[in-house]
């Protein structure tokens, strides 16, 4: 009893404090990506109306896409049943500035436009499209029309206050930095914090500005950045001022990006600017690059070091994504498989193993979703001469790997060390953590990028490490519920691309360091530190924002315009 | 469009291979976290090497080991020798399971609140033992190999193990190049890990099997002329007994009476108590596993079922387990399971479970009145001054040039002093001229423990 006494005596303010927040912190994390969650994955789906297409019968069929598939088939977006009528016929294109194509995706009976033959040709309403000699009259819709949709679908996010979920995330911030620089007094901390609250609400405020109101997945991003800091105030508080600098240069990409998908014309022109960008980068970092880790991913330029191989993951986004038309008559994909190899190419010599995977995975991801099946005899070829190549110039480095894999606690000292030891601190931390600052793991090498679950699971508790899981398997499920209201099938393959990368990292990341796969050395997204990967994650953010077709959901989807209204119907 | 949300499902194997994973992986965490948080090289849990628990302390609170911070032994050079095996050493040669098995317990950690404590008190773990009858114990096996048990039949407390040789873990000798002999066995707890040829205290085991077995047992009549020929075997016994019953061949430790019996019984019957009395089973309590005892006639001959009945052949009996024999039976067929750690503050309290062996309560109070007979008939009550002590010595032959171990095993039949007690020295001849008043000394020293706790 004198102990507890003694024991009492000297109890540190701190340690009290510090007793309760552990409890506190899981709780404002669930609500924080709860509330997002119940906006995310209940919001009810309304889809959009541009045209009609209306069969000789009379039967008025919906478009609600930019791009329309239509045919006899089920699958079609528009299934129009008659016999002379191909299963997959025509697509409908619209275009950003309201005009109209239809174009012949292959079909038997050839397509007419008022009667004339053609392949592709613009349309305008009450244009009579021939589909193997049916006639469908097309009817978009006005622009006051578009006005009036736009104003009657329930505006992105609204009903869960994102403003206050962000409130609860300031707030998770505000007290995230008392501890960590009470535990530490590492000076850096508040004004870091203080950078990133002031950041984040200009963010929301400029979002509003723009007439957006979703702004779930920047806040499920914020909250994973924000973990991502605190992690680095309790590591390296010097590296606060990087990673903060980072945060704004990705949150600028993030809106550029946006910007260049709001048009899909410039989004199509631009991929040639990717393709061509992402391989001089690769090829400058080949020449320039500098080894770490074992890869040689990384370049110098005046005491500034980046991993373009980070910012090439977007690129790849840009050149694998495709429209409809195109995905429907050019069905060989000789450039794209090209163009991976290429890149995987690089990242092999660059000894990248973990994201030379990433990029393979994501290749085939993408080749899916353009041909629908794995059976094409290219892919399969391009697929195993790649990942061939891969494994034999890997060897070493593989066998060197999965001799660990799964007997960590056997060679502990040797290709366990980190796995060991990050779960040796996972468990110290147990279900609420040990507290903001007070971890060990530290001290062991790259815990701050590769081994970041089980430094969040030992300072915040595992409840709040797989918080931190669920908050990007949330993104997943969000794309994959609203799959099917996209506009462009660009969109629908770049978020589905990108939510694919987030999820492959972060597996390779966590089951990396809990044993239940070879440990790779990728970043976790958004918490891991890096300057690189915070860019090019946030970049990444766009594509799943421009697949959001919620109403006023983001920037990278445009609004009807007000003026083409009035220049239009001047009343 | 509809085609590109279907292939969008392509994403759902992913998730549902990542919500797999971080089920097996969330498995995993509650089913090993416990030996996660204790791996080598925590600084979480270790200091310089060893691991920091907090305090230990005897029955009475005297502290033989402060763990708090890497190990500090006591200042008492005896304590620390008598103690060593119990706590371990500085160097791993001497493991402590009972301070492993507890290492969550003292380092405060549970799987959902990891390790993290609000108040740093350091735990302590208070051990069964009492500091003074472990030296004592050690003082009075005189540097001889062997080992001494006592244990509460009642609650099941092991109030005294000691082995020997020890050492001082603060002043470690060179054992490896040690020539005398001196230290011969010393990183075994010969209490819980090794299993000895127990001799003549066997004939406990027999005498319970032919009370049950045999109706007219107790008043047939047994001869006994110097030896007697089994088989090929000529059986000797210590001496030349004449006519006796069975409670006098069992205080004269007749080899002859006993061989005849054992053969009488045979082998079902002989391995059948064996079994029933837990000789060949393994005690498992506090993370002490001891060795299984060895008693098997599958392919003995007539004259080697004779000797298995006396306690050689190839009869092995682990010391804890035989002592909780003893405690069984003094407590009318049932005892309870010893243990070592009484508690550990805030997280562990011991609680006594008792144990059968599966002889009549009628059985027991006769193996009393015959052990009890041993004691004032042979032994001599002198060596124990007021304690009512039943007991039954050996002389086990352990090879032909050297000199027999001396076994000696019993308990106090005294509600104040429910002990059950075994003392073996190694090569020490005579059972009850070597044991006895080693035993004397122990189970007095332990009674004062117990005195002590009531005033």
């Amino acid at each position: 009893m004198e102990n507890f006494f003694a024991a009492f005596a000297q109890l540190d303010f701190i340690d009290l404090i510090n007793a309760a927040m552990r409890y506190i912190f899981p709780v404002l994390a669930i609500l924080i990506v709860g509330r997002c969650a119940i906006s995310l994955l209940t919001y009810e789906k309304e889809p959009e109306i541009w045209a009609w297409i209306v069969a000789p019968d009379g039967t008025r069929h919906p478009v609600n896409h930019w791009e329309t598939l239509i045919g006899r088939s089920r699958s079609c977006d528009v299934t129009v049943n008659y016999p002379t009528i191909s299963r997959t016929h025509a697509v409908l294109t619209r275009y950003d500035d309201g005009s109209w194509s239809i174009s012949d995706v292959g079909s038997k009976g050839g397509i007419t436009l008022n009667g004339a033959p053609t392949s592709m040709e613009v349309v305008a309403a009450g244009d009579k499209i021939g589909l193997g000699g049916v006639d469908l009259t097309f009817e978009p819709i006005t622009r006051r029309e578009e006005v009036l949709q736009a104003s009657s679908r329930t505006k992105a996010g609204l009903g869960m206050h994102l403003g206050v979920t962000l409130f609860w995330l300031t707030v998770f911030q505000v007290m995230a930095a008392f501890m960590l620089s009470l535990e530490s007094g590492a000076e850096q901390i508040f004004p870091a914090f203080f950078i990133l609250i002031v950041l984040q609400w200009a963010l929301f405020v400029f979002n509003k500005l723009l007439r957006r109101s979703g702004f779930e997945i920047e806040i499920i991003v914020l909250f994973l950045t924000t973990l991502g800091l605190c992690v680095i105030a309790s590591d390296t508080p010097e590296e606060l001022r990087k990673q903060l600098i980072c945060l704004a240069a990705g949150i600028f990409v993030f809106f550029v990006v946006c910007w260049a998908l709001r048009d899909l014309e410039r989004a199509k022109k631009l991929r040639y600017v990717a393709a061509f960008g992402s391989l001089a980068l690769l090829a400058f970092n080949l020449v320039f690059g500098v080894e770490q880790y074992g890869a040689k991913n990384w370049i110098f330029i005046g005491g500034v070091s980046f991993q373009p191989s980070e910012l090439v993951k977007l690129c790849f986004l840009f050149v694998g994504a495709s429209t409809l038309q195109r995905v429907m008559t050019k069905r060989n994909m000789f450039l794209f498989i090209a163009y991976s190899a290429a890149i995987c190419g690089c990242l092999v010599l660059m000894n990248d193993f973990g994201t030379a995977l990433i990029f393979f995975a994501a290749f085939l991801v993408i080749a899916f979703m353009r041909s629908g099946n794995f059976a094409t005899i290219a892919l399969i070829v391009a697929a195993t001469a790649m990942g061939g190549v891969m494994a034999v110039r890997f060897v070493p480095h593989i066998l060197d790997r999965f001799s660990a894999w799964g007997n960590v606690w056997e060679n502990a000292l040797t290709t366990g060390y980190q796995q060991t030891r990050a779960m040796m601190c996972i468990a110290s931390g147990g279900a609420f953590g040990l507290g903001a600052g007070r971890g060990w793991l530290k001290y062991v090498g790259a815990s701050d990028t590769d081994l970041i679950f089980a430094f969040v699971a030992e300072e915040w508790g595992l409840i709040m490490a797989v918080i931190m899981v669920l908050a990007v398997v949330l993104l997943a499920v969000f794309v994959l519920r609203s799959a099917d209201l996209g506009r462009s099938s660009f969109y629908s393959i770049g978020a589905v691309a990108a939510v694919v990368i987030l999820l492959l990292q972060m597996t390779l990341n966590v089951f990396g360091t809990v044993d239940l796969l070879p440990l790779t050395g990728v970043t976790f997204p958004f918490v891991s530190n890096g300057g690189s990967s915070m860019i090019a994650y946030w970049g990444l953010m766009a594509f799943i924002k421009a697949a959001d077709t919620r109403q006023n959901a983001s920037f990278a989807v445009k609004l009807p315009s007000g003026r083409a209204l009035r220049e239009e119907d001047p009343e | 469009m509809k085609r590109m949300s279907r292939r969008a499902m392509l994403l759902l194997p992913l998730l549902a291979v990542i919500l797999l994973g971080m089920t097996i992986f969330l498995i995993r965490y509650a089913v090993s976290a416990d030996e996660w948080v204790v791996f080598p090289g925590s600084p979480h849990v270790y200091s310089g090497g060893n691991m920091s628990t907090g305090v230990i302390t005897d029955r009475h609170g005297e502290v033989p080991l402060d763990a708090t911070s890497g190990r500090a032994y006591t200042a008492d050079p005896e304590l620390r020798r008598a103690t060593m095996h119990i706590l371990g050493d500085r160097y791993g040669y001497i493991s402590a399971p009972v301070l492993s098995a507890y290492t969550d317990e003292m380092i405060g950690f549970s799987k959902l609140t990891g390790l993290h404590r609000v108040l740093d008190v350091p735990k302590q773990a208070r051990l069964t033992i009492s500091a003074k009858a472990q030296k004592v114990a050690q003082a009075a096996l005189l540097g001889r190999r062997g080992t001494i048990g006592v244990y509460n039949y009642e609650t099941g407390e092991i109030l005294c193990a000691v082995t020997a040789p020890t050492y001082d873990p603060d002043d470690m000798p060179d054992v490896q190049s040690d020539s005398t002999g001196a230290y011969e066995g010393v990183f075994v707890n010969r209490f819980f890990q090794t299993t000895y040829v127990p001799g003549s205290i066997f004939k406990i085991v027999t005498t319970a099997a032919a009370l049950e077995e045999l109706p007219d047992a107790m008043t047939r009549n047994f001869y006994c002329e110097g030896s007697c020929q089994i088989g090929a075997d000529t059986i000797k016994c210590n001496g030349t007994h004449y006519t006796q019953t069975l409670q006098q061949a069992l205080a004269n430790s007749c080899n002859v009476a006993f061989a005849q019996l054992s053969v009488e019984l045979g082998k079902d019957v002989m391995a059948r108590y064996a079994k029933k009395l837990g000789i060949t089973d393994s005690l498992r309590f506090d993370g002490i596993v001891t060795p299984a005892g060895h008693f098997d006639l599958t392919s003995a001959a007539d004259s080697e079922l004779a000797w298995s009945g006396i306690g050689q052949y190839t009869d092995m009996v682990n010391p804890c387990q035989f002592l909780s024999v003893m405690g069984a039976i003094a407590g009318g067929g049932e005892g309870a399971e010893p243990y070592l750690m009484k508690s550990v503050t805030g997280t562990y309290q011991a609680k006594t479970k008792s144990r059968s062996v599966g002889l009549s309560e009628e059985t027991c109070r006769i193996l009393t009145e015959y052990m009890r007979n041993n004691v004032v008939t042979m032994y001599g009550q002198w060596q124990f001054p007021d304690l009512y002590v039943c007991a039954k010595s050996g002389t086990a032959e352990v090879g032909p040039d050297e000199t027999p171990h001396a076994t000696f095993s019993g308990f106090i039949r005294d509600a104040n002093y429910p002990l059950a007690f075994i003392v073996i020295v190694e090569n020490g001849g005579s059972g009850s001229a070597t044991c006895a008043p080693i035993a004397g000394q122990v189970l007095r020293a332990c009674c004062e423990a117990m005195d002590a706790e009531r005033s």
